[in-house]
């Protein structure tokens, strides 16, 4: 009886705590519909599974080449990029690659109208951010059926004398198979071809790709799907970030990913906890002492910025030289440019902490507010998974959270080598971020006083 | 006939609201130079809202105010650096010591290095912290804080002082260092305006008392004057002092033979006084004497 008092009385308390509800039952109501959306299922339709961005080179400039340009474009899993390739802004498909612009390009080379005209395997380079695994696959899973549908017969000839290989059939034994193969080939293209001309319905299980699945799965799970269906293709596959060790690559990327993300995440709950310190001098009545002091109202914010900002950077420095010591992030290749961008990111997180303090009426209010906004700006921006796995509308409001611009200049520096004349747009947005959070604190701030 | 002192205190129909309720209603106030007035008046009568008013920490809604010959709000800054208050929170902080509560405050008001020294000093000297000085202020006593709190206050030599119910929640050698302290500043002539519940303390400390009720000044006046008003029942007998209880005794005897009704009533002291006789007057919490 006592025990159900009790309990009532903590179940009274808690439903007059808003701010307790909202985080209990809004936040988790809010993430989940957050990482529903990231992974693609929003809604339960196809259309927002996020597409990979695949730069394409095209040198060829034939009707086969714009056949393949045009299968590609329909692709669900990609979106194509084709690459001006004469001009002012004349680049090449590996050089974006390498820049981070793109996890993926592919060179149409000179000669692939014609090598697809002959049924040869047309001659295909595709140039690869290892760091960037999930893509890698969804490119490599996207290039088949766009391939197929370009340059079918070719790439299905190729295939098939390929799988020997893949399947590590005897080296001595090969030849004799070849021939077999190549008969079957061409008992497979007339009965095609009859198939065609008689109008003869589909044999079971084609129609609903019941046939296709058949084992499949067994197949997948044995193989290492990617990186074989480019071997299949007849692609020269080229890593162009990394220094040729994919392994260590991948690596690499995800220790400075994982790094930069909590990095940027931890720094905004911290600046919050610093920007409170506002709260609790109001609470405790020294924020009017110091208000008495003349001239001292103005510098009140000032100086809770300061204090705020020096943490954050006190914080980055530690956790970067911790994954330094620890992954061996590259914090010494460009010391500036990290110094500079870290500067950047700090203030911006300052503006975040010292307007929310300014905004929140009590310490739980801005526990609450601050819990919720951060954790959506970290799932929006990028902190927990790439961006790139996400829908384009959902990168496109990433990129309204000081954690994307964040991410992708970290990203930057630490995986793509840039310098700090490549990640100053991404310094001037977080400084712009910084300088309208805390505009807006002053504001709030100012007319607080004056009431 | 000598002028009497500049008024440094002036508000007209001073009115203060929030929302619908009314904080401070049409109150007109007066306070000269070296002058010491006690607000009194139950919670929520507007005693803390007028003095964030006059200290420049809120606006008015409507009437005029004048602290010092200057507006709170249009010369704040001017103001401010003239004026202590002493707030009823304890407004130090804990995870520093007294001397650097202290050097910091005093440090805002600007205050050159040897005379931020000097006033650190006398401030502990004063709030009886001398031997404490150096603790973090998070391991002092309630009226420890209270007296660090009051100290802070007058770092930069205010002319005029508001204290907000300055002894809440201390024991009475506290309370008593506290009142020393006041006692102190108005010898050295700083005015005063000081808002307390207990009306013993205003009795002591203020010269003139201005009694609010729901944000109203109710009466005004010295105790003397207002123990005489109209609304006040008075119970028409008097008293008479003598030194010895021997006088006292043959002056009942003689004022009933002739027909004078009266009551022999002995002057004891209150519980305070008894309080302070029997544990005495030293500081209790560590601080010096």
């Amino acid at each position: 009886m006592r025990a159900w008092l009790l309990a009532r009385k903590d179940l009274g308390v808690y439903l007059r705590d808003r701010i307790g509800m909202l985080l209990g039952f809004g936040l988790p109501i809010v993430l989940a519909t957050v990482f529903g959306a990231a992974m693609g299922t929003f809604g339960g339709g196809s259309d927002s599974v996020g597409r990979v961005a695949l730069a394409v080179e095209d040198r060829d400039g034939t009707k086969a080449s714009a056949d393949l340009l045009a299968s590609l474009g329909e692709a669900d899993g990609l979106r194509v990029w084709r690459i001006e390739i004469a001009g002012e802004d004349a680049t090449t498909a590996r050089a974006k690659v390498a820049e981070g612009d793109f996890p993926a390009g592919l060179l149409i080379p000179e000669g692939y109208g014609t090598a697809v005209a002959a049924g040869e395997v047309p001659p295909l380079t595709l140039y690869r951010d290892p760091g960037k695994e999930i893509e890698q696959q969804i490119v490599a899973g996207n290039l088949l059926p766009a391939l197929f549908d370009a340059a079918g017969e070719a790439l299905g000839h190729r295939m098939m004398l390929e799988s020997l290989e893949w399947f590590e059939f005897p080296a001595a034994l090969r030849d004799e198979a070849h021939a077999i193969l190549e008969g079957t080939w061409d008992g497979m293209q007339t009965l095609v071809r009859d198939w065609e001309e008689d109008g003869a319905p589909a044999p079971a299980g084609t129609a609903s790709g019941e046939g296709v699945d058949a084992g499949g799965e067994d197949a997948e799970s044995r193989l290492d799907f990617g990186a074989v269906l480019t071997d299949a293709l007849g692609l020269e596959v080229e890593d162009v970030v990394g220094g040729g060790d994919a392994a260590r690559a991948r690596r690499i990327a995800s220790q400075a990913h994982a790094v930069a993300g909590i990095a940027v995440m931890m720094l905004l709950f911290g600046l919050v906890a610093c920007g409170g310190t506002l709260l609790e001098e109001r609470d405790g009545g020294t924020l009017d002492r110091l208000r008495l002091v003349p001239g001292a109202a103005r510098a009140i914010l000032g100086g809770k910025f300061l204090f705020t900002w020096v943490v954050g950077m006190a914080q980055l420095a530690v956790l970067f030289l911790y994954g330094r010591l620890i992954f061996d992030l590259p914090i010494f290749r460009a010391p500036v440019a990290l110094a500079v961008l870290s500067t950047a990111v700090a203030a911006a997180a300052t503006g975040f902490g010292v307007l929310f303090a300014v905004v929140s009426r009590s310490r739980k209010q801005l526990e609450g507010l601050s819990t919720l906004v951060i954790l959506l700006m970290s799932a929006l921006g990028g902190s927990w998974f790439p961006l790139v796995i996400t829908p384009d509308w959902y990168r496109f409001l990433g990129h309204f959270t000081l954690t994307a611009w964040a991410m992708d200049a970290y990203q930057a520096l630490f995986w793509y080598e840039q310098e700090l004349a490549d990640i100053l747009p991404e310094i001037g947005i977080l400084l712009a971020i910084a300088a309208a959070t805390c505009a807006a604190a002053h504001l709030l701030w100012t007319r607080r006083q004056r009431a | 006939m000598a002028s009497l002192p500049p008024i440094v205190v002036q508000t007209r129909g001073l009115t203060r609201r929030f929302g619908s309720l009314t904080a401070v209603d049409r109150l007109d106030l007066e306070l000269r130079a070296g002058e010491r007035l006690g607000l009194l008046g139950p919670n929520g009568a507007g005693k803390s809202t007028t003095i964030r008013i006059l200290s420049t920490l809120l606006r008015p809604t409507a009437g005029e105010v004048a602290v010092l010959g200057l507006d709170p709000i249009g010369d704040g800054d001017r103001l401010r650096a003239r004026i202590g208050v002493v707030p009823q929170e304890l407004a130090v902080y804990e995870p520093l010591t007294g001397r650097q509560n202290l050097a910091f405050f005093g440090r805002l008001y600007g205050l050159s290095r040897g005379a931020l020294d000097a006033a650190v000093a006398q401030g502990l000297a004063l709030a009886g912290l001398a031997e404490r000085a150096d603790d973090l202020v998070s391991t002092y006593s309630g009226g420890m804080k209270r007296r660090l709190n009051l100290a802070a206050a007058l770092l930069h030599a205010p002319e005029l002082v508001f204290l907000d119910e300055p002894t809440v929640g201390i024991d009475p050698q506290s309370r008593n260092r506290v009142f020393e302290m006041v006692e102190a500043l108005a010898a050295n002539g700083v005015a005063m305006i000081y808002t307390s519940h207990q009306l013993g303390e205003v009795e002591r400390l203020c010269d003139r008392i201005v009694i609010l009720d729901h944000g109203r000044r109710v009466a005004e006046g010295t105790l003397a004057a207002l123990q005489r008003h109209p609304a006040v029942a008075r119970r028409g007998a008097a008293s008479l002092s003598f030194a010895a209880a021997e006088d006292a005794a043959r002056a009942a005897e003689t004022l009933a033979a002739a027909g004078v009704p009266c009551a022999l009533r002995e002057d004891l002291p209150d519980l305070e006084e008894v309080f302070l006789a029997l544990t005495g007057r030293a500081l209790r919490d560590g601080g010096a004497a």
